[in-house]
């Protein structure tokens, strides 16, 4: 312990005389460990945190994908593989009853709805909410706050309406308000009382940037949402399941089980048995996931960029311990004299060994206090782009002890990876010869290995720089890909006219208005309302029935998106028609129902025909020949940027399709007719748009907030806000792994420099011409990137391989993202060799000569 | 050959201003051996980096046959220096990395000369020093005469209307010492001029004439009679 003491007093002291080189280290460290950091506490956020509930190792999810938000029949993928992962309110409650095995089985809604909530006389705001099953909170093994959390008694037909809010919701919307718990707050303009508040910390069951302010019960669903409900619809799946399996039980033979009562349940349903539904019914299954981490939506999406991320940090950890590697051997060879005095005086190689590497550890472990505070800062940067505007964004920046810990054990790591190799010198040091001082020798035993470091860090800059070009070239593909609408100077607002109170036959004295004052405002082109706006995630889709054509089967794949739109839509976003009409005045309520489509959609429902005049329906062959096709609009990009454009048809605003007889299809089309975004075109860019938006949208409803207000630019940027992060880290990362390994190899050719001052003046005194000793330098510099080239470029196309996942309408082997980084790294070793290969060539021989 | 009018060389050391050579007038005739003698810091070593165009920091007059050194520009002068002079030193600057017949080369690689020519003169050089067996030797494998050996060889390679030499015989002993000198007096019968600076009165006496630094100035310039002894190179 003694010994420890003195090895860290003589290492702090060892430091201290070399302030420039402990700086070095410590900033490398603190960059190469405050990456890791970074990455590695939105992993742990992400990828690793359990839900912060009583038991998260027996909660289990029924159910493995992010099957979203309401599905009809089969949902998602089931039709093909037969994965069961959303269910309606009624296979829910069939499931339940089913399986004693879960100690509570709870619902959750799966898709995050934003609700109109208002509190007394302000103003309505926009809420997260979700409803969830009356045991949600039971079986999540959770405590309120404040109040009381929900019973079964609280999910019941007959129930009052009550709503339990979220604590950062209390504290925040709420201002902490301790006379929160009995008062009464509206969702949707329907009253509701709070009966509790959740506890600190827990954030639903789910990681989002939006985590529900509140939650209701599943019973609540009609009375919010009235005619659009979907509880009591037994096909309309938007649940996902999940709670605690009692303690024994075989997950496996679970699994089976509740498969087998799916398949039951199926049978039970002619609906989804008919047309084929029943030679499906039997790969029917569900798979249990475990959920302690909660419900893996967000996991799925990021954990592949994240992963990546990580494998990139560590990679600049590695460069950067190279460095630090090259500078202490360059310490251990100028203080070679002072360990092999050591060794002549009896110390042994352990003794030698360990001081060594208490220095580095020590040194790792300051750096990677430093590096705390870089990961913090980091991490900020990072949420900011990842979760641009989050509203109660369940990851924080600050380091939790997990992470704290892995900080610790990357930097112990660290330190006893760079300290290895001058231990390594250390221990092959000849005590006699080190102490003789051979100055004139210009042979140099510590450049060997300086040297591999230097291979190697370039070796892995290449990959980097690969990666970060790759991913930097598909974020660009991506995001100037051509979107088919026109974004320039126009806004998306989107408002609520369900959460203000309206019902179906005040809508259209709404719409009416809303299109006469926005038209009205100064330097409005054009105003169009629509179901959904393009690229803002959202996706309403139905199988297509043309007229003639029998049933489709299960896998028929006759999917097509559709919105309902007003007469200006295609305008106000600056699609063209490319045949036939568009909507007019003339398509009203009692005139016949029209649509617009695509040329995706005559391209898959009408191949070689003429589909102006063609008629078509959705899902049951009686209703084939509801809608007429009047017009076709060019391709756009409605819903997924990353995808193909798929079919798609508009539908009027007017016009309320009033033949459905299922409740299913009735609650569907009466739910469409309530418009989400108001789009509006500028001649020029506008200013202070939100209050002129705000104010408008006041003057024709006090009542009717708006939710969200951006511009149209800024919703398609939206879409790519993962792929944003994940490029720029990745270039980020590729540029710091290039900065380290210039300074290293700046660092080995420097040193080179120096220790063969003599020898180069020698040369210079033997007709060595300044151009020539430049040379000699470089090429010393050049052979090292060559062997980290030859090296890296493999590398850099098995990383391409690996992230080929990653990349939109890139190739994994993308020859320019290669040339870049071979010419970009290349570029900054010339510069890198070039100053210590100047410094060389302004060697006096005499003055070298002179030392020698 | 050489004509130094007015040479003279100072270095500053914040305000002060150190004189290392002052005035020095001094002419060299073709085929002369001439010794330059005088205590520590008197200015030998810094006249023979003067004369060796090492140095660019003097004042004065520098010809070199009817080349005007000092209207030269610094790469003008590595090249006279590079194509008409030799230089041979006490610590005999042997790479330590390069075999003898590299380090012998080595002048010869920064002139552009053909491999297969450079390869000749280095051949004949070996030859000529008898020292062909030691040829892929490293330096770390030869005596200190030997090492002085080489270095006289590659000084010599490109033959060099000059060679300088500062103390060639400084670590070596007496044998040795006596062996490289009359190596040099063989050089110069063959026509080398060679200017050398040393502190010991019997190499002095190898050659043709001693002049005689102090505090940088030149303070004598004397004629010698050549000595009779026997080259015995090995």
């Amino acid at each position: 312990m003694n010994n420890l003491w003195l090895d860290i007093r003589y290492a702090l002291r060892q430091l201290r005389k070399s302030p420039g080189f402990t700086l070095t280290a410590i900033v490398t460290l603190a960059l190469g460990v405050g990456a890791n950091t970074a990455i590695f506490t939105l992993v742990h956020a992400i990828l690793l945190r359990s839900l912060p509930v009583a038991d998260p190792s027996q909660l289990y999810r029924i159910g493995d994908n992010d099957d979203c938000c309401i599905e009809g029949g089969f949902p998602g993928g089931a039709g093909d593989t037969g994965d069961f992962t959303i269910f309606s309110y009624d296979l829910y409650q069939y499931l339940r009853s089913q399986t004693p095995e879960y100690a509570h089985m709870a619902a959750a809604q799966a898709g995050q709805w934003t609700w109109s909530v208002r509190r007394g006389e302000a103003p309505a705001k926009p809420v997260h909410g979700e409803f969830v099953s009356g045991n949600y909170f039971e079986a999540l093994g959770l405590k309120p706050f404040a109040g009381r959390l929900f019973s079964d008694a609280d999910d019941t037909p007959a129930a009052a309406p009550t709503v339990v809010l979220s604590y950062q919701a209390w504290q925040g919307e709420y201002a902490s308000d301790p006379l929160v718990v009995g008062s009464t707050i509206y969702v949707q303009a329907r009253p509701f009382t709070i009966i509790g508040v959740a506890p600190p910390g827990f954030f639903g069951d789910r990681e989002t940037d939006s985590p529900p302010e509140l939650w209701m019960p599943l019973n609540t669903e009609p009375y919010v949402r009235g005619p659009s409900s979907i509880l009591h619809h037994a096909e309309s799946h938007w649940l996902y399941l999940l709670g605690p399996v009692r303690p024994g039980v075989h997950i496996p033979t679970l699994q089976a089980k509740i498969s087998e009562s799916l398949r039951q349940w199926i049978r039970t349903r002619p609906v989804l048995t008919a047309n084929g539904g029943a030679s499906i019914t039997p790969r029917q299954h569900v798979i249990l996931t475990p959920a302690g981490g909660g419900i893996q939506n967000l996991q799925q999406e990021t954990g592949k960029g994240l992963q990546m991320l990580m494998i990139l940090s560590t990679v600049v950890l590695l460069i950067a311990c190279a460095n630090i590697a090259n500078l202490l051997l360059a310490r251990a060879t100028a203080r070679r004299a002072d360990i092999a005095l050591r060794t002549a005086l009896g110390a042994g190689r352990r003794r030698i060994l360990r001081q060594i590497l208490t220095e580095s550890v020590l040194l790792a472990c300051i750096g990677g206090f430093a590096g705390l505070g870089v990961a913090y800062a980091g991490c900020h940067m990072i949420l900011a782009l990842a979760f641009p505007g989050a509203k109660y964004l369940p990851i924080g920046a600050s380091p939790s002890l997990p992470v704290l810990g892995f900080a610790f054990l990357v930097s112990l790591t660290t330190g006893v990876l760079f300290g290895a190799a001058p231990a390594w010198l250390s221990f092959h040091a000849q005590p006699a010869e080190a102490l003789r001082g051979i100055n004139r020798t210009t042979r140099d035993r510590s450049s060997l290995p300086q040297q591999a470091l230097v291979v190697f860090q370039a070796a892995l800059s290449v990959v980097l720089l690969a990666g970060a070009i790759l991913m930097t070239k598909s974020l660009a593909r991506l995001e100037h890909q051509s979107f088919g609408v026109a974004t320039r100077n126009r806004y998306v607002l989107h408002f609520d006219p369900a959460g203000a109170g309206y019902t179906v036959d005040r809508l259209p004295g709404l719409y009416r208005q809303i299109e006469d004052r926005f038209s009205a405002l100064p330097g409005v082109a054009s105003v169009s309302m629509a179901l959904y706006s393009p690229l803002e995630g959202d996706n309403w889709g139905e199988c297509v029935i043309q007229q003639g054509h029998p049933a489709p089967g299960p896998n028929s794949h006759c999917g097509s998106t559709w919105d309902r739109v007003s007469a200006h839509f295609l305008d106000s976003i600056g699609v063209p028609m490319v045949r036939g009409r568009g909507f007019t005045d003339q398509d009203t309520a009692t005139s016949p129902q029209v649509v617009l489509v695509n040329e995706a959609f005559v391209k898959k429902f009408f191949p070689s025909q003429d589909p102006i005049g063609q008629h078509f329906g959705i899902d049951f062959v009686p209703y084939s020949s509801s809608f007429e096709i009047v017009g076709v609009f060019r391709d756009f990009k409605i819903n997924n940027p990353r995808d193909k454009v798929r079919p798609v048809y508009l539908r009027p605003i007017t016009q309320q399709y009033a033949g459905y007889k299922e409740p299913s299809m009735i609650t569907g089309e009466v739910q469409s007719m309530f418009m989400d975004s108001i789009i509006l075109d500028f001649n020029s860019p506008p200013t202070d748009v939100e209050s002129l938006a705000r104010h408008t949208l006041a003057g024709i409803d006090p009542n009717l907030p708006v939710m969200d207000l951006r511009t149209f630019d800024a919703q398609v940027a939206g879409n790519f806000d993962q792929e944003r992060l994940v490029a720029r880290l990745t270039s980020l990362f590729g540029l710091l792994a290039l900065a380290l390994a210039s300074v290293g190899l700046y660092g080995v050719m420097s040193y080179f420099v120096a220790r063969r001052t003599g020898e180069i003046g020698i040369r210079m005194a033997l007709g060595a011409s300044r151009s020539s000793v430049i040379g000699m330098v470089l090429r010393g510099a050049l052979w090292q990137v060559l062997a980290g080239l030859a090296l890296g470029v493999p590398a850099a196309l098995a990383a391409g391989h690996l992230m080929a996942s990653q990349l939109y309408q890139v190739a994994s082997y993308d020859p320019y993202a290669l040339a870049g980084a071979i010419g970009v790294l290349a570029l900054c070793a010339t510069v890198a060799g070039f100053i210590p290969a100047h410094r060389a060539a302004a060697v006096e021989p005499m003055q070298a000569l002179r030392n020698e | 050959m050489i004509e130094l009018k007015n040479v003279e060389r100072s270095y500053k050391a914040g305000h002060t201003e150190t004189w290392v050579l002052r005035r020095i007038g001094l002419t060299i005739q073709e085929g002369e051996f001439l010794t330059v003698m005088g205590p520590s810091g008197a200015g030998k070593s810094s006249l023979l980096n003067v004369l060796a165009l090492l140095d660019d920091g003097w004042a004065g007059e520098y010809w070199f046959g009817a080349t005007a050194v000092h209207a030269l520009n610094r790469k003008q002068r590595a090249e006279v220096a590079r194509s008409r002079i030799g230089m041979v030193f006490q610590s005999y600057h042997l790479l330590d990395d390069l075999t003898v017949a590299e380090n012998i080369d080595l002048p010869l690689s920064y002139k552009n000369l053909p491999a297969k020519e450079r390869a000749g003169m280095v051949a004949d050089i070996l030859d000529r020093f008898r020292i062909v067996a030691k040829k892929d030797l490293y330096p770390s494998q030869l005596s200190g005469g030997q090492q002085q050996l080489v270095g006289i060889a590659r000084a010599v390679v490109h033959a060099p209307a000059l060679l300088l030499a500062d103390e060639p015989t400084g670590n070596l002993h007496s044998t040795q010492a006596r062996e490289i000198m009359q190596l040099f007096r063989e050089l110069n019968r063959q026509g080398t001029t060679i200017v050398q600076v040393t502190h010991s009165d019997e190499n002095a006496r190898y050659g043709s004439r001693i002049v005689e630094l102090h505090d940088g100035w030149l303070t004598r310039d004397e004629k010698l009679e050549p000595k009779s002894t026997e080259v015995g190179a090995q």
